[in-house]
């Protein structure tokens, strides 16, 4: 048994209403062993409850559901995993089919999802083998601000990369928190323990630059955002101005964990020193809104750890002229076929994923399914998230796929527009739109 | 019928390996990225092709001979290399290609929870087989781009089964000179198996060079590869050994399949080894369409992955007294100080040693120099797979492709 096996709880049964008690009583019970504060502990349980009864009564009803819950160290996490019928797939969208005003006459068997999303961190739906639907929420442990002054960096001096310990991890911490600004870097910074934390779950992996007496003069945080990514966060040089040496030595020994993985490439969203510059390759740019909507626009920096293998994408004509720029920005060749809109018959409902991060008010939508209802679909999702006060909203097409592509014009009428492009993320590249509310 | 649950029926560290994306066929890569011709100096394949009478093996290759099995053990060729070296046909295992002997090694003396010891930056085969295998691989940084001796003995413990050392290293060329292999065996003492990868011996010519073959019968744990893909030319058609005491090959033999290497390989590799014709160059053409058939024989005996006259080219190749080492080496050597010099001019740092090859370090990100030098017709090894960020390494060639090279990329600089 796996160390992340040993971390993970299972119960399978039926999807009926009358065992949701035993549901959130085996989420609660196990939740609280894995460390979650007991109010946590309640928020996770009640998106449990929301959900199962709403795979029970709505999504698979009587169907067989396998209910996980994992410690990931610093989170606790619930998934179920269960299969759903064509008919019944459209209620897994996170939006709800009505409005979601929270009138009287709304019919509440519609809002599982959406209530649940409210009281978690993270809540995302996937599509796994046999057509299997596996969803997941999340619930984040609490821990403290920094609040002890940083370490003072330390000139001079050869370095070298290692792994760090829990000590340097926090020292790094710190140290990140108190050089770089809220924009530059990633929020769990402010929270050395969560960073410990993430590390000793096994997702995150840390690296870090010292002196000959140990000092910590920078690292970074790098995780696999899907098999095909690696984000990276760094390299952070404390002082900022030291660069050279060691930011080229974080970044070597970062590719060197992941350059023989399954990634094909990694991406870093934070602000690179000027001498590691080059390699990278911008991407395109993404803007984020704040709590007090204050707008950082960040550009997306990628470099591929093997060669482009090129291929085909399919685009709409509405996209040709970024798509040629970008490709050849970027050198990328590839073959590209254009789909047609000759008003073939769609039949059936779309189904999204979200991939929801309640605290960045943010929302990573997938087409999963194709279907005649798209645009009202889709009009549905922007109304239901602005109202939840999502402010930042992006939708994410492969353009491996050709009904990806005839999905084009319509989620750019509505306001999306194409941020950043990424080389052979599926089964081709995938293009982020940002959706850019109406002046 | 529901699909198989490959997450139950696949082991974990199967499903996380990525496997290795081969670059797409010429005419394609042609077409995609829009240039008219296409150097292929990422593989480190010999310019020349074959010896003429390996070629002449390849070109005689009778068709009706695709539908018989050639040596299962390659008979001929075993005999042959064992009587070169010195050495029993029962010490020697033949395979399709270096790769295959790789995998043999690694099953026959590897279980779960044991480990093989590495250098980070090297050939990634060991690497990849351990990996896939269940198999723990602890690498080594290189020291000075060399392979770090004591670093390798200290990385071992009870589960040490194997240390790989490739040697002259690919991609960096260096090298342990028989001094300082003679005594990291003495050190290892026995405990361990020692692989010691010589893919690119034949390109070497300094007298402190050490030749694994000597080492077998001193040292009982050491298993020495040697590939016809390299000085031979044999690339296309997939054939390598392996060489060590009689009852380690014994062993080894256990987990290899029979009938692995195909009858084309065998007889051309025989051919490298005696060709006295001395046409190179006019038969370059030939070789290239004769090598796209046998691909194609190839493809219709998947089980036993042969076809006939393989071992008979491999053989061919071990008799050449042609002088075709000599020229692949004056090839190599110019082209080496031509491209050496021009990147001094670019004021790009080289790293280079043996082998026919090359590092050079770029001043930005080697796979974005990848895909520009491509769209120019150029088609190098990007080294950050091999840990080497913002490397690239280049294949030591004809003159026409170097001087292709250095245009372009000189060009992809401005």
């Amino acid at each position: 048994m796996s160390e992340k096996d040993k971390r993970r709880l299972s119960l399978r049964l039926p999807a009926h209403p009358e065992y949701v008690g035993l549901v959130m009583q085996f989420v609660e019970r196990t939740a609280g062993v894995f460390g979650l504060a007991e109010g946590d502990v309640k928020s996770l349980e009640l998106a449990t409850e929301e959900i199962f009864m709403y795979l029970a009564t709505s999504a698979c009803p009587g169907g067989e559901l396998l209910v996980e819950c994992s410690d990931g160290v610093y989170f606790t996490e619930a998934t179920f995993r269960f299969p759903a019928g064509p008919m019944n797939l459209r209620g897994l969208n996170i939006a709800p089919a009505a409005p979601p005003n929270l009138e009287e006459d709304v019919d509440l068997s519609e809002m599982g999802l959406l209530i649940a999303s409210r009281s978690v961190d993270r809540l995302n739906l996937t599509v796994e083998q046999n057509d299997r639907f596996k969803l997941t929420v999340v619930k984040e442990k609490s821990y403290p601000r920094i609040e002890e002054p940083p370490p003072r960096p330390e000139e001079g001096g050869e370095i070298a990369v290692i792994t760090p310990d829990a000590e340097r991890i926090k020292d790094f911490a710190v140290l990140a928190a108190a050089h770089y600004r809220e924009a530059e870097r990633p929020a769990c910074l402010d929270f050395p323990g969560k960073v410990v934390d993430m590390v000793a779950g096994g997702d995150y992996h840390c690296l870090i630059a010292v002196t000959p007496r140990s000092a910590v003069v920078g690292g970074l945080l790098f995780h696999y955002r899907t098999e095909k990514i690696v984000a990276c966060h760094g390299p952070y040089l404390f002082p900022r101005n030291r660069e050279g040496a060691a930011g080229e030595a974080l970044l070597e020994a970062c590719i060197g964990r992941v350059a023989r993985g399954k990634a094909l490439g990694i991406i870093t969203l934070s602000v690179l020193p000027p001498g590691l510059q080059n390699d990278f390759e911008t991407i395109g740019q993404l803007t984020y809104y704040g709590e007090d909507t204050t707008a950082v626009t960040i550009p997306h920096r990628y470099r591929h750890l093997h060669e482009d293998a090129g291929g085909e994408v399919w685009i709409h004509r509405d996209l040709r002229a970024y798509l040629e720029e970008t490709y050849a920005r970027l050198y990328l060749a590839r073959n590209i076929r254009h789909v047609r809109d000759v008003r073939e018959t769609r039949p059936g409902f779309s189904l999204f994923a979200a991939d929801v991060a309640r605290g960045r008010g943010e929302v990573m939508l997938r087409p999963l399914l194709p279907g005649g209802d798209f645009e009202d679909n889709l009009k549905r999702h922007i109304m239901f998230l602005r109202q939840e006060n999502f402010r930042n909203i992006f939708f994410t097409l492969d353009l491996g796929i050709p009904w990806h592509a005839e999905l084009i014009p319509l989620i750019t009428v509505r306001g999306f527009r194409p941020g950043i492009v990424l080389p052979g993320a599926g089964r081709s590249d995938m293009i982020v739109f940002q959706y850019h509310a109406a002046p | 019928m529901p699909p198989p649950d490959l997450d139950r029926l696949i082991p974990a560290y199967v499903r996380e390996f990525e496997p290795y994306i081969p670059s797409k066929p010429d005419p394609e890569l042609r077409k995609l990225y829009g240039c008219p011709r296409l150097f292929r100096l990422n593989n480190n394949e010999n310019p020349l092709g074959p010896p003429p009478a390996a070629q002449e093996v390849i070109r005689r290759f009778p068709p009706p001979a695709g539908a018989l099995y050639p040596s299962g053990d390659s008979y001929y060729l075993r005999h042959e290399i064992a009587a070169r070296q010195g050495i029993d046909p029962d010490q020697v295992l033949v395979g399709n290609g270096a790769n295959e002997v790789i995998a043999f090694v690694i099953k026959a003396f590897c279980e779960q929870g044991d480990n093989i010891v590495t250098a980070d930056k090297t050939f990634a085969v060991y690497e990849w087989v351990a990996t896939f295998s269940g198999i723990e691989a602890r690498l080594v940084p290189l020291k000075d781009h060399v392979f770090d001796d004591e670093g390798m003995l200290a990385a071992r413990d009870g589960r040490t089964k194997i240390l790989f050392v490739c040697n002259p290293n690919n991609p960096t060329g260096t090298y342990w000179p028989r001094e300082r292999l003679l005594r990291f065996l003495d050190l290892v003492d026995g405990r361990q198996m020692v692989v010691i990868d010589e893919a690119y011996f034949e390109f070497v010519d300094k007298a402190d060079f050490p030749d694994g073959m000597t080492l077998i019968g001193p040292y009982p744990n050491v298993v020495v590869f040697r590939t016809f893909s390299k000085m031979y030319g044999l690339a296309g058609l997939r054939i390598g050994y392996l060489a060590g005491s009689r009852e380690v090959v014994d062993m080894i033999r256990r987990t290899c399949v029979v009938y692995s290497v195909n009858g084309i390989a065998q007889e051309a590799a025989r051919a490298c080894l005696r060709d006295d014709t001395g046409h190179i160059g006019r038969t370059r053409e030939l070789v290239r369409t004769a090598r796209e058939v046998v691909d194609m024989i190839r493809r219709t005996c998947v089980v036993y992955s042969v076809n006939g006259i393989a071992q008979e080219a491999a053989r061919a190749c071990l008799r050449d007294d042609t002088g075709h080492i000599g020229r692949t080496r004056e090839l190599v050597r110019t082209a080496r100080e031509f491209v050496g010099g021009e990147m001094a001019k670019l004021g790009l740092p080289v790293i280079t040693g043996e082998g026919n090859f090359l590092i050079v370090k770029l001043p930005g990100s080697d796979t974005l120099a990848y895909k520009k030098l491509m769209r120019q017709g150029v088609m190098i090894r990007p080294m950050t797979g091999f840990r080497f960020p913002n490397h690239i390494r280049v294949t030591l060639a004809g003159m026409e492709a170097m001087e292709a090279f250095v245009a372009a990329l000189r060009n992809i600089l401005s």
